[in-house]
């Protein structure tokens, strides 16, 4: 048996000023398969993260679902916190329900409600079929290409090169130094540009 | 510039272009192509005898066209490398046969008419996009200000190469048109930054400054001078900036907060007819030197380097960062960055600033042997692929192989054909999924199962 | 007796991670305003949406679904 933890976050006002959380956590949280539901102010705050890790170990989680801002943004931070807690970082999903409910429906909080629940619903149903991941690795040349010979391309190139890695630096004019080198003194301080 | 072409770590690929990149972070391949510069920089000392023996001469790109250079020439006195090349398309010798001036006199016999481009292939783990900006062409806009009809209307970068100890005028500014000192010079900010109808919606932030800069080096410079400078905000912010334009004010610059809708010639001057939004009422302005600060726009070319190595562009065509505040440096493509103003509008030290940042991230993808891998990749069932092979014709990352696997059947071993997964090159699209039409290949983290759970609960 | 006459449809949309499901954040860092009925299942790209996805949609009961990319 699958056993869900599903956790959805407040973000301050930014959710929970718009839709009703607890009773978000009340309807997704019947979800077949789901052992534990919550919700908290900032889960991905330190102590957001601490309530997950001890969720996973005293109710013996095996999956988990964040209902927070948009997995772009923070589906990395969760997969880590799921790792400390032993769990495989794939066994996890997010429901986007501020990106894409409570800040694009501030204007309509029982809809956003509804659509809320749906959100996690869906997140639910996607948990309930993951399977544990493995990362493969891949090799790294140790050797950047620069593209462009202004003052920033010999910036990062040089820097790059201090750190002891070969830089190709590529300019397509006959010279390096770019605009920076048709200009005279630079301000606010006028010393010379080259 | 000479602590670049210095660097031990550092191969410097001058008349240079990209011409092509495949692969992924951490294993990118390039081509990278030479142009024919004619001259041999192996056996080239530089000792500039060519450059003073040609006998043609054509207007100089780095002088924005004030000034001319020869056919075999270098930019400037402290180009990097400081050795020259020929300009195929106005040399005597590429378009009569005849002349060769240079290649006689040349010491080292540095000269090879019959060079050729050359492609180079690298391998490269990381790729930082430092493109620049180019100038907005306000003479196709702005009417208003003549279209580039008259010779004394000039950008704020042809100021730059006047006032350079090492341009044309040896740091002198001048008028264009008949090289006498100017004594009024308006400076118009904003011609085509901020200005939706014409130009470009955003603020090239630099442009404050260097007008600032402008007007306090016409007032240092020219003695009896004044300076006017029509604006609409004055933008500072940045560390010592606003007592740089508190000085230039206290030495006499005149701001004008207003927008010019004239310029026309009247005699020797330049007649500028403009409001002043302050006291509410129209002001002319008799001009010598008018300095335009225009736009900043992405570099020529910009586009299409951005389509070669796969990088997303904004509305404008400045190079999308990955987090307009989180990730700032980071494109959405692993392995690429960005620096300086081909992301956006940046004065001299946001550009190193940005550009260190993008360094950082470099060296900290290479302070690892190993890069993890998305796992969220396609797996073939070995058991359903019919070795049709559809997939690989899909596949965009030319990731999918063919595989030979031995069976048994009815106690016989039989050979076929099954696809396979390179995961390396596999970036997690899905578009073998699709066309398999024997269900065989998956997406995992994405599974057929797990969208359809995903749809059915939507529904409900 | 009157009869409800307002159709609120449940919209299905799959969007791809790399760019309209960005798009759609983007729609809410901006605070931009569209009904709630649309709900978004998100892909690693347009091309991984396999037509019975969308045949399943209007099985189970969708009245519209949006695939961008």
């Amino acid at each position: 048996m699958k056993r869900i933890g599903l956790f959805v976050c407040w973000c301050g006002s930014n959710i929970g000023g718009v839709i009703d959380v607890p009773k978000v956590v009340q309807e997704a949280g019947n979800f077949p398969g789901v052992v534990y539901a919550t919700d908290y102010k900032y889960m991905c705050s330190e102590p957001g993260q601490d309530t997950i890790i001890k969720a996973i170990k005293e109710h013996n989680l095996d999956r988990v679902v964040v209902a927070s801002c948009t997995p772009r943004l923070h589906e990395p931070t969760f997969r880590k916190t799921i790792a400390k807690a032993g769990l495989n970082p794939y066994m996890f999903e997010m429901a986007n329900i501020r990106e894409q409910c409570t800040w694009v429906h501030s204007d309509d909080k029982e809809g956003a409600t509804k659509k809320a629940v749906a959100l996690i619903k869906r997140a639910l149903a996607k948990v309930s079929k993951v399977e544990p991941l493995f990362e493969s690795y891949i090799p790294i040349t140790k050797k950047a290409l620069v593209i462009g010979g202004g003052i920033a391309g010999m910036q990062v190139a040089i820097d790059i090169a201090d750190a002891g890695h070969q830089v190709i630096l590529v300019e397509r004019e006959p010279t390096i130094g770019g605009k920076m080198a048709m200009l005279d003194k630079t301000f606010p301080t006028l010393d010379c540009s080259a | 510039m000479v602590a670049a072409a210095q660097h031990p770590n550092i191969k410097l690929m001058t008349y240079c272009e990209v011409t092509d990149v495949s692969g992924y972070i951490g294993n990118f391949e390039v081509t990278i192509k030479q142009k024919p510069r004619y001259v041999d920089h192996v056996k080239c000392t530089g000792c500039g005898t060519c450059t003073e023996k040609c006998p043609t001469k054509v207007p100089s790109e780095y002088d924005l066209g004030i000034g001319n250079r020869k056919c075999i020439y270098i930019d400037f006195p402290t180009a990097v490398p400081s050795k020259p090349l020929i300009d195929a398309e106005n040399c005597r010798y590429f378009k009569t046969g005849k002349c060769g001036v240079c290649k006689k006199i040349c010491p080292t016999g540095a000269i090879d008419f019959d060079q050729k481009e050359e492609f180079i292939q690298e391998k490269v783990g990381a790729i930082v996009m430092a493109t620049g900006f180019d100038l907005f062409n306000w003479d196709e806009a702005y009417g208003e200000y003549g279209y580039g009809r008259f010779k004394d209307v000039i950008t704020g970068l042809h100021f730059e190469r006047m006032s350079n100890a090492s341009g044309l005028t040896g740091g002198k500014i001048i008028r264009p048109s008949d090289g006498k000192e100017p004594k009024s010079v308006v400076f118009i900010k904003c011609v085509g930054s901020r200005d939706e109808a014409k130009g470009k919606e955003y603020c090239s932030r630099a442009c404050c400054m260097y007008t600032a800069k402008h007007a306090h080096q016409v007032i240092d410079k020219i003695e009896g001078s004044s300076a006017y400078i029509f604006y609409m905000d004055v933008r500072t912010p940045g560390k010592a900036y606003d007592e740089f334009y508190r000085r230039t004010v206290e030495e006499g610059a005149q701001y004008i907060r207003g927008r010019v809708s004239k310029i026309y010639q009247s005699g020797d001057k330049l007649i500028v007819m403009g409001a002043d939004t302050l006291l509410g009422r129209q002001v002319t302005v008799e001009a010598d030197l008018v300095v335009l600060a225009t736009a900043m726009i992405p570099s020529e070319g910009s586009d299409i380097i951005a389509q070669m190595v796969g990088c997303q562009t904004d509305k404008n065509g400045f190079y999308q960062e990955a987090h307009p505040k989180l990730r700032p440096v980071e494109t959405m493509t692993g392995g690429l960055f960005l620096a300086g103003a081909c992301q956006g509008p940046k004065d001299i030290p946001d550009t190193v600033s940005q550009a260190s940042g993008a360094a950082v991230k470099v060296v900290a993808m290479f302070s690892k042997d190993e890069l993890a891998a998305d796992p969220m990749i396609t797996e073939i069932n070995e058991n359903l692929c019919s070795g049709c092979l559809v997939c690989k014709g899909v596949c965009p990352y030319k990731a999918i192989e063919e595989k030979t696997i031995t069976e048994r059947i009815g106690g016989k071993p039989v050979e076929r054909v099954v696809a396979s997964v390179n995961t390396a090159l596999c970036q997690g699209c899905g578009n073998c999924t699709v066309a398999c039409r024997a269900g065989a290949a998956n997406l995992k983290g994405f599974t057929n199962q797990q969208v359809l759970a995903e749809v059915d609960t939507l529904c409900r | 007796m009157s009869i409800a006459t307002e159709f609120n449809p449940i919209i299905v949309g799959f969007n791809c991670n790399w760019c309209s499901y960005a798009g759609a954040d983007l729609a809410g860092v901006s605070r931009m305003k569209y009904p709630a009925n649309v709900r978004v299942i998100r892909v690693p790209c347009s091309g991984r949406v396999n037509p019975s996805f969308v045949l399943r949609a209007f099985q189970k009961g969708a009245d519209g679904v949006l695939v961008s990319g």
